[in-house]
């Protein structure tokens, strides 16, 4: 467990040691400050629109820091040649592929928790309250959805040359299913065969990455999901990060890494 | 040095091209029919698209006045075809059928049903409590007012979101001033609105109890209507039945509130003519009629 | 004496990318032994296989046939790994950490403790003369430093075996007289070094045994002395051994 700590250790050190996150995160700053200081007709209490722009853009900053950090992950390595030194060790393929996708994670995870405190004191400043249990269960929802997209992201990064397509795959498949998912079986209804097994196939196949998303009931206000649903819902995220874990495993296995 | 010298020439010599041209084409420029330069940001960045954007803000205003239970364009919308915080604000007639509290159907697969526990699953609005059904929290309808003007704001020449914006700001929010303001904005750019000004004799008559400026503006807003009615479609027409009936029954009212019977019997003469139930309306002008009687004979023994 | 690094016949086919060929060969029936406390000179031309072997005796790629041991161990077992050290020819390392943070990482990945690593850490930085750059990131650092953290990366675990690919590649004098010191050292301290180079001179005075592979045959093996033979020194028997005809110059 130390080398897969270790690896992961190495992945956070380089999301704080490169600009992204921080550009992210001062550019959500800006905007939402930006929005704050509009009068809407002289009312200071105003809120909800304020608390979906942010959430909209914390939502676009995760996914970016998830899928660009975890799609340059085994490139770099590669290109940069650190993979040689890393694999010469008593390191096996696999605990470098959970190593890798824990860091990819675990810095996801801190982004969420600067990019949530900040969302928290915004909402704060103009609703007077602390709904804490309301964030905590929108955040960790969130946060295992980028595992699934961290898990998702590293998988396709062991099948394309390049991280630019990589993650530009990663992005249409992740819009897509945050849209359109949830709709898919009416979608397939109004097919004909043989399009519509596939369609139908393929909602039951895909992770629906749209369960995660609390954003509605954190901006209206609505009351908290019950803990036996949440849980439900952490475990079928848990599932599909393993699905893609292992298939990420599978491929490295076989590839050359010289 | 010589060489150098004869760069720095051309190119001040390029600069002053540059601006003397630029100079030159400018009036025509800022007279060419495409020219964006002249146009708010909106018009600039978004151009004729914007219309298709203040309209799509204008539904996210009546998301929110349903605190995000709304249908998507997957889903059965007919319960939404008018937007119901217009609806309820009486200007509009409602086009809505079926079920507003169950148009996601019933569940389709185990997917579907876990995932309704994660999104807004029940018919609400916020003026009537919103999802903690919470009546002490009625004025969260204030935040629907951030979409309504960003899509007055888009599509300027929608009367609707003008009308709309200052119903929920004089009704709930008791922002009187606001809504004056909307409204007056709303006739600036969209001159002799009906709607417009119905609702702002509203506001001088409601809010001000200033009873010769609410009577000028719904007598304005009456001639403007009459003025408009021969050119709108037949289809048209009959949307624009609802207005005057409204403007002629307020002013019915006011005249009759300050013992102007006559006036008030004409009035409701005219929404008559416009009603679609005209026989609500036969029986107010009976009324009325009988009030100017017994003014003149108080022995007469009362109607009903 | 035990063999502490072994291939059996090895042999390694690639995929070949020419039209003519449908496989090609890079090692054909490898049989090598390097015995524990000696260093051990692997040569041949460019693309004579040396490290394509390292690269087996790494795990890096998997043999088509034969076998490869480290301590007894086949080499695909990664427990194989936790005696040796690894300096691969090109290094780069992480740009983003300084050669202090490299080594703990590295020391973690084998599993040694925090005392320990804070205990080595400093020895190897002195041993490599980069404790002043220690704090700096890596990314700063000349061709040389870089190649001397690369050093300090595989000394990390006090190996038993040390496998150096091309040590001196890319240094100048200074720094290859550096290398040679720490490997003469290693030795004294009786680790096991094997290497490959094109610095014929430096592994004649480096090197117990050496080994000749070409075209991913084994050509010659065996001490240096008896290696050179007659020839006046190990370049000219290398030459030969290889089949290079010198041209006559008119």
């Amino acid at each position: 467990m130390n080398n897969i700590f270790a690896v992961a250790g190495v992945v956070i050190k380089e999301l704080y040691r490169r600009k992204d996150f921080y550009v992210l995160f001062i550019v959500t700053i800006l905007i939402c400050v930006m929005m704050a200081s509009v009068n809407i007709y002289n009312d200071a209490h105003i809120v909800r629109y304020l608390k979906e722009i942010c959430l909209l853009l914390i939502w676009i900053c995760s996914l970016v820091v998830a899928v660009t950090t975890t799609a340059r992950q085994i490139p770099a390595e590669r290109e940069n040649r650190t993979l040689l030194p890393l694999l010469a060790k008593p390191l096996t393929r696999v605990q470098l592929i959970v190593g890798k996708f824990l860091g990819c994670w675990l810095a996801c995870g801190l982004t969420l928790v600067c990019f949530y405190i900040f969302f928290g004191a915004l909402s704060a400043s103009r609703e007077h309250q602390w709904p804490l249990m309301n964030y905590f269960q929108a955040a960790m929802l969130h946060w295992f959805m980028l595992g699934i997209v961290v898990a998702m992201a590293l998988l396709g990064s062991l099948v394309f040359a390049a991280p630019s397509s990589n993650s530009t795959i990663c992005f249409v498949i992740i819009g897509g299913i945050l849209f359109a998912a949830r709709h898919l079986d009416q979608v397939a209804l109004t097919l004909r065969e043989p399009l519509r097994t596939v369609v139908y196939s393929l909602y039951f196949a895909i992770p629906h990455l749209e369960l995660f998303d609390l954003r509605d009931l954190v901006i209206h206000n609505w009351p908290l999901i019950e803990w036996k649903y949440f849980g439900l819902a952490l475990l079928y995220a848990l599932f599909y990060m393993g699905v893609f874990l292992v298939a990420a495993c599978q491929v490295f296995r076989r590839k050359a890494v010289n | 040095m010589s060489s150098s010298r004869t760069f720095w020439l051309l190119a001040l010599a390029l600069l002053v091209v540059c601006f003397g041209t630029a100079a030159h084409l400018e009036p025509q420029f800022q007279a060419w029919q495409g020219s964006r330069s002249s146009g708010d940001i909106f018009n600039v960045v978004l151009g004729d698209s914007r219309r298709m954007f203040a309209n799509s803000f204008y539904v996210k205003a009546d998301e929110y006045y349903h605190s995000g239970y709304y249908p998507t364009m997957f889903d059965d919308n007919a319960a939404f075809q008018t937007t119901h915080m217009a609806a309820d604000t009486g200007a509009v007639n409602s086009k809505n059928t079926g079920d507003e509290h169950g148009f996601l159907g019933p569940t389709r697969n185990w997917i579907d049903a876990f995932g309704r526990h994660f999104f807004p699953n029940r018919h609400t609005h916020l003026d009537e409590g919103g999802p903690d059904d919470d009546l002490g929290g009625s004025d969260n309808v204030r935040e629907i007012l951030p979409w309504l003007k960003l899509s007055a704001d888009l599509d300027p020449d929608n009367v609707q979101t003008y009308t709309v914006t200052a119903f929920w700001l004089r009704q709930r929010m008791h922002n009187v001033a606001e809504a004056d303001a909307v409204l007056h904005e709303g006739l600036r750019n969209c001159p002799g609105s009906c709607d417009i000004l119905f609702e702002l004799g509203r506001l001088y008559y409601e809010s001000y109890h200033d009873t010769d400026r609410a009577r000028n503006v719904w007598e304005a807003a009456a001639k403007q209507w009459e003025k408009k009615y021969p050119e709108l479609n037949q289809d048209q027409q009959k949307d624009s039945r609802l207005i005057m009936e409204q403007i002629t029954t307020h002013l019915a009212k006011l005249e009759e509130d300050h013992d102007n019977l006559p006036k008030a019997i004409e009035w409701l003469e005219k929404a008559k003519e416009v009603s679609g139930t005209p026989e609500v309306l036969q029986q107010d002008i009976d009324r009325v009629k009988y009030k100017l009687m017994q003014e003149v004979n108080p022995l007469l023994k009362p109607l009903y | 004496m035990t063999a502490i690094l072994r291939t059996e016949k090895l042999r390694v086919e690639y995929r070949s990318r020419e039209m003519r060929q449908a496989t090609k060969v890079a090692l054909q029936g490898l049989d090598l032994e390097v015995h524990a406390g000696e260093v051990f000179g692997f040569l041949g031309p460019n693309g004579a296989g040396k490290t394509t072997t390292m690269n087996v005796l790494l795990g890096f790629v998997p043999p088509t046939s034969g076998a490869a041991y480290l301590f007894g161990i086949d080499v695909r077992q990664p427990i194989a790994r936790q005696r040796i050290g690894y300096l691969p020819e090109l290094t780069y390392y992480y740009k983003f950490l300084t050669a202090e943070e490299l080594l703990r990482f590295y020391a973690k990945i084998f599993g040694l403790s925090r005392s320990e690593a804070d205990r080595r850490i400093p020895e190897l930085l002195k041993l490599v003369e980069l404790e002043h750059a220690a704090k700096r990131p890596i990314k700063s650092y000349s061709k040389g430093m870089q190649q001397r953290a690369g050093l300090a990366q595989a000394l990390i675990n006090n190996p038993d075996l040390l496998v150096l690919d091309e040590p001196t590649s890319g240094l100048d004098p200074l720094g290859r007289m550096k290398v040679r010191e720490i490997i003469q050292r290693l030795k004294n301290e009786g680790k096991t070094v094997f290497f490959s180079s094109h610095e014929l001179g430096e592994v004649e005075s480096v090197c117990d045994r050496v080994a000749i592979i070409h075209q991913g045959e084994l050509k010659a093996v065996g001490r240096v002395a008896d290696v050179t033979g007659n020839h006046a020194s190990l370049e000219k028997a290398f030459l030969q051994i290889i089949g290079y005809q010198m041209q006559p110059v008119s």
